[in-house]
């Protein structure tokens, strides 16, 4: 396959990027395609050019590292999938691809296609934990949790903090990752007395890091690699509120 | 200087080792813990664990990371599952079967203590992560699941769908950031370590690349902690992540701390193939696979027709002709090496020829589709997507791939190095898994050495030590920093003609052809010297572009393709030495009549530490010898 | 926060949160979409003819709760656009460079894409509305006003534009407002979801229905 792609180019946080053209020849179909993005950095690195910087880690979908908008979707355009497992087979030969990174306010630039999501991380730090210190456990079986719960509780703790929620939304809102990890506390009974703390610490957390507010598109449960429902962004609303309203805390 | 390995194996039974060493543990003062400062190099289980653990105590922790976040490091990966001895199934299990298991599993090359104090505080584990709200698999009326792994006759394995090691890392990560915002640890993400400082013989700094800007930075501490993971890497190909590297533990090498074992590396039997020269990752599957597939080949070298026109009798099961009694079941390592074996004799499959046939097609006619969907349309639902083959109606192709390496730093039984106050923890120490880990016990390991060992020995370590406070402007971090500055200069200065990755596939190949599933005393000397013409050419053609003072991947991959070269030989030297086959470690000199590994107890039966004496010179060996008084020693047999 | 008393102060607090912002849109929105359910149903009087629908209008207008409730309109009115208006500019905030190319995955809808444009226009709408209606000269009846209005083709196309602006603002915004209260279940919500295109074509249709009858089809003067 020969391709032509347009890729973000940004030296630093302060510089004006744009879109620089590359050619790409040689693309076999079964390429990944950070693997494709490995070949032209090759390329480049042998012409003595910068190569392309982009954000990538365990490349099996599973550690979030990997970002880029490609042609306006985040991870692509194939659904329930990180760009690490996105094969080069989706496209066809002659197409013209635009490589953008996630954009927000709240993921600043760090160069070309790699973003800061930091934010994320302040964000847990504000509350997306229980409190307790290591030694302290009760016994594992001691809280019976049906299985039901168990499960709705993983499926929210499958999000891998990969910000594509806050790309693909308009307003760059990171309300299903916030919402996700208050669900999966809310729905077990361990995360049962920092409930209300949580959803108004982390909410406000969010709030403080420059993110948009939700308008519910869901276009955040469309581009999410781990199909994280927006039921959790109501699950949120509803512990926020009733952390206000309720809790004296 | 001569080095007498000490293990410092406690006193008495067995059973009562931890306990009574925990009470001769020195205690620092709960006040003053504050004014010590730790540094932990890596944010997987054990790093990660070990922070939390260690500031919730009230020490003054600093964590470095090499990815943009600490929720990223490769622990995320491990689907499988983890160990405990808690005999919930009321099977038969117990810390002493646990134990058991793992040193035989580990084919008698652990030490016994170590691997008993695993066992014993694995039930706290599954306690805290439950705790911290791991959303673990849970039977209808409430209770936790357990299910059988890796041919464990106990169910004994938790788990959390097929991300148990995300959701373990996510609990040590949530852990580790209620403590950044409480103020009592200081993270610093897309930092490298570079360099270790030691100061008056004793481990009291690093020295690490900020990855965005490229400083060079120093940070002083009263002990360090490397929990940077494996070294699979080294194979260009494995199941690792991008960024698993082995600089950190090479670097602290260089300054004296003994590398264990590096020869024993586990490769894993069912990983999706390599379809090409452009490959950067291979991608495992759960080996549960194997419980309903079955393994095959063209009898006929050559034979490229499709599979489903191959007739019944012209197709080898190997395994099952093999190994009747285990068939396709047999251990990772046997597995691995019959596959290796049938693609070597000119039978494998596929276009590359690099894979073998795993069949689900009498599985699906014996269990119906429905069945076959329900335990593993994960597995083949990922497969399908891949590699655009559907296993429902073509048999999957499978080859092994590098997985974990058992070797690492040598550490006593208070996970500290030979140079104090360096602590080494998880898949980047040698200290449980001997010559072979069992599957689900890795991520046991890493929080078992983060959250119940380490916060007691730094402890005692700290307490024994008069430390004088040091900060980063000592001449030492200076000196350091210089040298890691002249080694980015020296990388980007080559300007040659080949790209990093060009020479990572080389040294990969040399690894997996000669230092891979099964060795020879030919082949591993024929390794060494192509690694060191290969290291040479390396200095003299790499292309490094970009520059040294923004984020520059191409530069930071440079640096420990470095490091992989020297550790390389590393482990075929380790590999050579080690004149008899064990676990992960298969001489094809040293087998038995039908073909398995033979061990050398007499002359073998001891962890081989080896000390860094320059590059291209010979490494020292130190030899800390295993004594087995618990466990029987036996011989594997599956046939 | 200086506040007065704790209780205050959370107020203040969720009404200047994300969430509070989004939760007095949503919630606004739905009271009135209450509104126009029984505007929608009072208005179908001017099918059944002149003297049912002033006396429906008489009934109204001498109602002592009228001011009241027109009070309350207008707050809820204010609320729904003044917070809306707070958010729609933070959210332009949040993202200060634009994508080259920006594609959704899915999930985003034709009402959910348009809903500033829709809102400016439902707007325009009201204003045009109470001016004629409300504040029209109605000294010969509501229904000789509103009819005259109608056989307006202009007014008449107007109206069926902008109300066909409120159903697109309501096929979202409908179910949006539950999701922002928090009430989604797996088993509801696309009930919901469904609800939210039935009521917005109902309000629609149903407001279209007059002009379009007075103003295109020949109904009587």
């Amino acid at each position: 396959m020969k391709l032509t792609l347009k890729v973000w180019r940004q030296k630093g946080h302060n510089d004006k990027g744009s879109l620089v053209e590359y050619q790409a020849k040689d693309v076999s179909p079964d390429m990944s395609f950070l693997e494709m993005l490995d070949v032209v950095n090759e390329g480049l690195i042998k012409k003595g050019e910068d190569a392309i910087a982009f954000d990538s880690d365990c490349r099996e979908g599973i550690c979030g590292m990997c970002s880029l908008v490609i042609n306006g979707k985040p991870h692509g355009p194939e659904l329930g999938t990180a760009t690490c497992q996105l094969h080069m087979r989706t496209f066809s030969d002659g197409d013209t691809i635009v490589v953008e990174p996630f954009r927000a306010r709240a993921f600043p630039p760090v160069k070309d296609l790699a973003v800061d999501r930091s934010s994320f991380d302040r964000i847990m730090q504000a509350g997306g934990y229980v409190s307790v210190n290591t030694g302290n456990a009760p016994e594992a079986n001691a809280n019976l949790i049906s299985h039901h719960t168990a499960e709705k509780a993983m499926d929210a703790a499958a999000c891998i903090g990969c910000g594509a929620c806050v790309a693909a939304c308009p307003n760059a809102s990171a309300m299903l990752f916030v919402a996700a990890k208050v669900s999966q506390y809310a729905l077990l009974p361990q995360g049962q007395p920092e409930r209300a703390k949580r959803a108004m610490a982390m909410r406000e957390a969010m709030d403080d890091e420059g993110f948009g507010n939700c308008s519910n598109e869901y276009a955040c449960e469309a581009a999410c690699p781990k199909d994280i429902k927006v039921e959790n962004i109501a699950r949120l609303n509803r512990e926020h509120l009733r952390a206000m309203i309720c809790s004296d805390e | 200087m001569t080095l007498k390995l000490d293990g410092k194996v406690p006193e008495g039974p067995i059973e009562k080792k931890w306990d009574n060493h925990k009470f001769n543990l020195k205690l620092v003062n709960p006040a003053n813990k504050r004014k010590y400062d730790i540094l932990v190099v890596g944010t997987g289980l054990a790093g990660a664990s070990a922070a939390a653990s260690l500031a919730e105590l009230g020490y003054n922790v600093k964590v470095f990371c090499i990815q943009d976040s600490p929720r990223r490091a490769h622990s995320i990966a491990a689907q499988g599952g983890i160990n405990a001895a808690k005999n919930y199934p009321n099977d038969g299990d117990s810390v002493w079967r646990l134990f058991y298991d793992t040193v035989k599993g580990g084919d008698f090359r652990a030490r016994e203590a170590n691997v008993y104090r695993l066992a014993q505080v694995s039930a706290s584990i599954i306690d805290q992560c439950v705790a911290q709200g791991v959303p673990f698999a849970r039977e209808y009326g409430g209770t936790l699941s357990n299910r059988s792994f890796g041919g464990a006759q106990v169910s004994r394995t938790f788990y959390a769908r097929g991300q148990t090691g995300q959701q373990l890392l996510l609990g040590a990560y949530s852990a580790l950031m209620r403590q950044v915002g409480l103020g009592t640890v200081e993270m610093y993400p897309r930092r490298e370590m570079l360099e270790l400082v030691v100061e008056d013989g004793a481990a009291r700094g690093i020295v690490c690349r900020d990855l965005t800007t490229g400083k060079v930075e120093s940070y002083a501490g009263h002990a360090v902690l490397l929990c940077t993971g494996g070294y699979g890497n080294v194979f260009y190909l494995s199941t690792n992540a991008a960024s698993c590297n082995v600089s950190a533990t090479w670097r602290a090498h260089k300054h004296g701390a003994l590398f264990a074992n590096p020869c024993y590396t586990q490769i894993h039997p069912t990983c999706i193939p390599v379809s090409g020269d452009h490959q950067s990752k291979l991608t495992l599957m759960s080996e549960s696979l194997r419980n309903d597939g079955r393994v095959w080949v063209p009898k006929k070298k050559g034979d490229k027709r499709s599979p489903e026109t191959i007739p019944e009798d012209e197709r080898d099961y190997y395994l099952e002709r093999k190994y009747p009694s285990f068939g396709n079941l047999v251990p990772r390592d046997v597995a691995s090496r019959n596959a290796k074996q049938m693609i070597d004799d000119g039978k494998g499959v596929g276009e590359t020829g690099l894979s073998v046939y795993l069949d689900f097609s009498d599985a699906i006619k014996r269990l119906g589709l429905d069945k076959i969907k329900e335990k593993y349309g994960n597995l083949f639902d990922m497969y399908h997507h891949i590699t655009a083959e559907d296993p429902y109606k073509v048999p999957m192709r499978i080859y092994p791939a590098v997985h974990y390496t058992m070797g690492g730093l040598w550490v006593d039984y208070n996970l500290m190095t030979t140079i104090p106050g360096l602590f080494c923890l998880g898949e980047a120490n040698f200290s449980d898994h001997g010559a072979n880990r069992l599957g689900a016990s890795a991520l046991m390991q890493g929080l078992s050495d983060g959250y119940f060992v380490l916060p007691y020995t730094v402890g005692d370590y700290i307490a024994r030590t008069k430390l004088e406070k040091i900060d980063g402007s000592h001449s030492e971090f200076a000196r350091s920093e210089a040298g890691v500055a002249e080694l980015t200069a020296r990388l980007l200065g080559v300007q040659g003609h080949r790209t990093v990755d060009w020479f990572h596939r080389r040294l990969g190949k040399i690894m997996w052809d000669d230092c891979g599933m099964s060795r020879t005393a030919v082949g591993l000397e024929s390794a060494i010297g192509q690694i060191r013409e290969l290291r040479e050419e390396y200095w003299k053609d790499v292309k490094v572009a970009g520059s040294a003072d923004d984020l520059n991947q191409s530069l930071e991959k440079a640096g420990r393709v470095a490091d992989f070269f020297e550790l390389g030989e590393l482990m075929c030297l380790d590999a050579l030495h080690r004149k008899e086959s064990c676990g992960g470690h298969f001489r094809e000199e040293y087998q038995t009549p039908d073909g398995e590994a033979k061990r050398d107890d007499q002359n073998y039966s001891y962890a081989a530490a080896w000390e860094f004496k320059g590059v291209g010179k010979e490494p020292e060996l130190h030899k800390e010898p295993l004594t087995f008084e618990n466990v029987h020693l036996a011989e594997r047999n599956y046939a | 926060m200086n506040c007065e008393s704790a209780s205050k102060c959370r107020v203040t607090a969720f009404m200047t949160s994300s969430l509070g912002k989004k939760f007095t849109v949503g919630a606004a929105g739905l009271l009135l979409c209450g509104f126009l359910l029984v505007h929608l149903a009072g208005n179908m009087f001017l099918f059944v003819g002149e003297g049912a629908f002033n006396h429906y209008a008489e009934l109204l207008a001498h109602n002592e709760l009228l001011p009241l409730a027109e009070a309350v309109l207008a707050l809820l009115f204010i609320a729904h656009i003044v917070f809306a208006i707070k958010v729609r500019f933070e959210n332009a905030g949040a993202r200060p460079v634009a994508y080259e190319s920006y594609d959704d995955k899915g999930g985003r809808t034709m009402g959910s894409k348009s809903m500033s444009y829709t809102a400016a226009l439902v707007l325009l709408f009201v204003i045009v509305h109470l001016k004629t209606f409300r504040f029209g000269d109605d000294k010969d009846g509501l229904y000789k006003l509103v009819v005259d209005w109608f056989h307006n083709p202009l007014y008449a196309g107007f109206y069926v534009v902008a109300l066909a602006g409120l159903g697109l603002h309501l096929s979202h915004g409908f179910q949006s407002g539950f999701q922002t209260l928090g009430l989604n279940h797996p088993k509801y919500t696309p009930i919901i979801r469904k609800l939210s295109i039935a009521f917005a074509l109902l309000i629609f249709l149903g407001f279209a229905s007059m002009p379009i009858y007075f103003g295109f089809l020949g109904g009587p003067r």
